[in-house]
């Protein structure tokens, strides 16, 4: 082995050493990317762990995640928009409104799709029960005193804030 | 290792349990046998909870059967299914068994379900009539804390009761009281609440109240309704003991005929030998006439009890037909237990010598999951997508037809050339609901789904299939019971014609069905039963 193969491999050695870390910082930075776009698609108070669990399943299942995070953001950004409502449409149909969409499932419905062998990622944090918080129990958490459930009809227009 | 009892029983559901429990309180020894585990209620609330929401409807998808102990489950072919229609039920081989996951709904039969034959020319009577139950409901509903409307108007069987409920009935929601009203002043309907194994305002037998959890299927997560699981310490504290994991794939008959001792398996797949006085095999209404046919010996080659080729014939359940639709007005059901009312008075009727009488049940379970797929495809995002979440979890209702069947010998239970993971064959059902059923479909209960759907301003009615029926998993027929010995399996205190003394309680032993969930009928047998076993023992 010459000096400088040798000196290859140290650098590959330490490269390898490097590793962790710098994979710990990749995935903080697409965890955080991931909770940007995920509140600009949902605009409510998102658990920065459930979307650590979703984000691990997004890098495993689309490999230009970063790249279509991104993509979310600037057309949020371009658009200076932070409500869904204000740039949803600008999201170009196909690939990226698809995941724009499967962000939004996801964080709702706390599973990565509707089969009945997907990945959980949170079942009471799941969006789905909160604009009926009020009116219907999120099943197996108990919802009122003793056969006191019998509340008032609330209308359909009193969204609960979440 | 225990290796024998004055009394076997086999399975620990609500069946086996409350027999042990009345030979316990009566000073007899007791035995139960169980071939399921034992779990933490704890355990089974966490496993719902982890499920993904695709999975969450599926009631046995909480509960993944032990190796030795196959149950229905999803991957899993444990029961075969031959014959036109689906036979699909579901039952739980855990300890405490499939109360674990039942609704608690608890409806009497009436007088008129018993008689078939001699009121409307079909099916089977009863060996015995309403009065002689009578007494045995009022039984269970005490020892399994029933509670139920105080208010006659509200109650079924619509006559008087000879004691009340013990607890008074669980409040309607607005949304099911609403219901209510429509029926009643659209269509002269009444939609009584449920009277079911749930605390109602109050703790009961050592269970605390309900508290709206929503959850009474698959599991009740704070015990406030009965299940057979609740009671099994409370049996250990009065002697009885249980041996879990422990699959009986044998009944040894002896001398005369009767019954000397149980063979089961433990999950090592090492056999033991347990001798006993008095047998119960209470495994449910598929399990225990597949143990039957399994024990097959010299003396009764076509299986045990199965003289008049009863055993495993006449199977029967509730068909049916689900109805889900969307509303104008909001009807916010999921507040309470999944199941709080239903109208019965179409179970009745001369029509039923023509067609399968129906009851309706309005479900009760929080929308969200069901209305979640609908949402998502909606294409809606932002305060539209949660205003459309909440308007269909408001807007959706589910309502079920359930039909009474007719016993039909060809509807039969046989062992399968197929093993399970012990090397018993597993049971193999022919089912077919019967023209009976379908003609119920067609010409009566779609079209009464439909006036219920228009009462309530339903936008989006579909009629249901008259030939795809969904299987209730009330599980009867199986080991019929009767006075003729030539054309029955079990007489009046579900005690075999064959061995005198060898009992088969549950389901299996029901000579009709009605339309009402049935436990609570398996349950007041069970107590005649446990009755005639205890007067046997102390020779009475
Ligand atoms: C989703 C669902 C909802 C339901 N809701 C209702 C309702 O609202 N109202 C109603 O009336 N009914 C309902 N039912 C039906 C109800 O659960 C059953 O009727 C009831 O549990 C039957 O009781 P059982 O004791 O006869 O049998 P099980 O409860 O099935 O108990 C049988 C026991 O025997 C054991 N066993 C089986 N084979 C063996 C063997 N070879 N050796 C040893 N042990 C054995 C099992 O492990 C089990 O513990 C429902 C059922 C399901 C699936």
């Amino acid at each position: 082995m010459n000096r400088r193969q040798l000196f290859l491999l140290g650098t590959a050695a330490m490269l390898a050493n490097a590793m962790p870390s710098f994979t710990f910082a990749a995935t903080q930075d697409i965890e955080s990317r991931f909770m940007g776009a995920s509140q600009l698609l949902v605009n409510h108070d998102l658990s920065p762990a459930v979307g650590a669990r979703i984000a691990a399943f997004a890098q495993a299942s689309y490999p230009n995640l970063g790249d279509m995070l991104d993509r979310i953001t600037e057309t949020a950004a371009a658009r200076g928009a932070s409500r869904v409502e204000d740039f949803f449409d600008a999201i170009p149909e196909g690939e990226l409104r698809d995941f724009a969409f499967w962000v939004i499932s996801a964080w709702y419905t706390g599973s990565s799709s509707g089969d009945r062998d997907a990945t959980l990622f949170t079942y009471e944090e799941a969006l789905l029960y909160q604009p009926t918080i009020d009116m219907v129990p999120i099943p197996t958490f108990g919802f009122s005193a003793p056969n006191a459930w019998g509340n008032d009809l609330y209308p359909l227009t009193d969204l609960p804030r979440f | 290792m225990t290796s024998s009892s004055q009394v076997i029983v086999v399975g620990t559901g609500v069946v086996g349990s409350v027999i042990a429990e009345h030979c316990l309180d009566a000073g007899l020894e007791v035995l139960m046998i169980e071939a399921g585990p034992r779990v933490s209620r704890a355990q089974i609330v966490e496993n719902y909870r982890n499920l993904p929401l695709g999975a969450k409807p599926d009631a046995t998808a909480s509960y993944p059967p032990a190796d030795w102990a196959p149950h229905p489950f999803h991957g899993l072919e444990h029961l075969e299914s031959t014959g036109p229609n689906k036979y699909d039920p579901t039952y739980i081989r855990y300890a405490g068994g499939s109360t674990w996951h039942w609704a608690g709904t608890s409806w009497r039969l009436t007088p008129e379900d018993m008689q078939l034959r001699s009121r409307y020319g079909v099916g089977r009577d009863w060996a015995f009539d309403y009065e002689t139950i009578d007494p045995y409901y009022n039984m269970t509903e005490r020892k399994l804390g029933i509670c139920g409307p105080a208010d006659p108007a509200d109650q079924w069987p619509v006559r008087t009761r000879s004691m009340p409920y013990p607890m008074p009935h669980l409040p309607l929601s607005q949304g099911e009281r609403k219901f209510t009203e429509v029926m009643r002043d659209k269509l002269g309907l009444r939609n009584v609440p449920v009277a079911q194994a749930r605390n109602s305002g109050m703790p009961y037998d050592d269970r605390p109240a309900c508290c709206a959890n929503n959850n009474c299927v698959p599991v009740c997560p704070v015990g406030a309704k009965y299940d057979a699981a609740t009671s099994l310490n409370r049996l250990e504290a009065k002697g009885a003991t249980i041996l879990e994991n422990s699959v009986v794939y044998r009944v040894e008959t002896g001398e005369g005929n009767r019954i000397v001792a149980v063979h089961y398996y433990d999950r090592d797949k090492t056999s033991h030998r347990v001798t006993g006085e008095h047998f119960v095999i209470a495994c449910n209404g598929v399990e225990t006439p597949r143990l039957m046919l399994m024990s097959a010996d010299d003396r009764n080659p076509n299986g045990l009890a199965n003289s008049s080729d009863q055993v495993g014939r006449n199977m029967m359940d509730h068909p049916q037909q689900g109805y889900t639709f969307t509303t104008v007005e909001p009807y916010w059901l999921g507040a309470g237990p999944v199941v709080n009312s239903g109208i019965m008075e179409t179970s009745q009727g001369d029509f039923r010598a023509d067609h399968a009488a129906v009851y309706f049940r309005l479900n009760n379970f929080a929308r969200n999951r069901d209305i979640a797929k609908r949402a998502m495809s909606s294409g809606k995002v932002g305060r539209a997508l949660d205003e459309e979440i909440r308007r269909l979890t408001a807007t959706s209702l589910n309502v079920v037809a359930a039909f009474e069947m007719l016993p039909d010998p060809n509807n039969r239970l046989t062992l399968s050339a197929q093993k399970d993971w012990l090397g018993l064959p597993r049971p193999s059902v022919y089912w077919d609901v019967g023209d009976y059923v379908r003609r119920s479909s067609a010409e009566y209960s779609n079209p009464l789904a439909q006036r219920i759907a228009e009462a309530v301003g339903a936008t989006d009615f579909k009629p249901a299939s008259p030939e795809k029926f969904s299987t209730s998993k009330h599980i009867m027929g199986g080991t019929i019971m009767g006075n003729d010995p030539a054309t029955s399996v079990v007489d009046r205190h579900s005690r075999t014609h064959d061995h005198a003394n060898l009992y088969l309680p549950g389901g299996g032993a029901m000579a009709s069905t009605a339309c009402g969930n049935s436990t609570i009928t398996m349950t007041a047998m069970a107590f005649m039963a446990a009755e005639a076993l205890v007067s046997e023992a102390k020779g009475a």
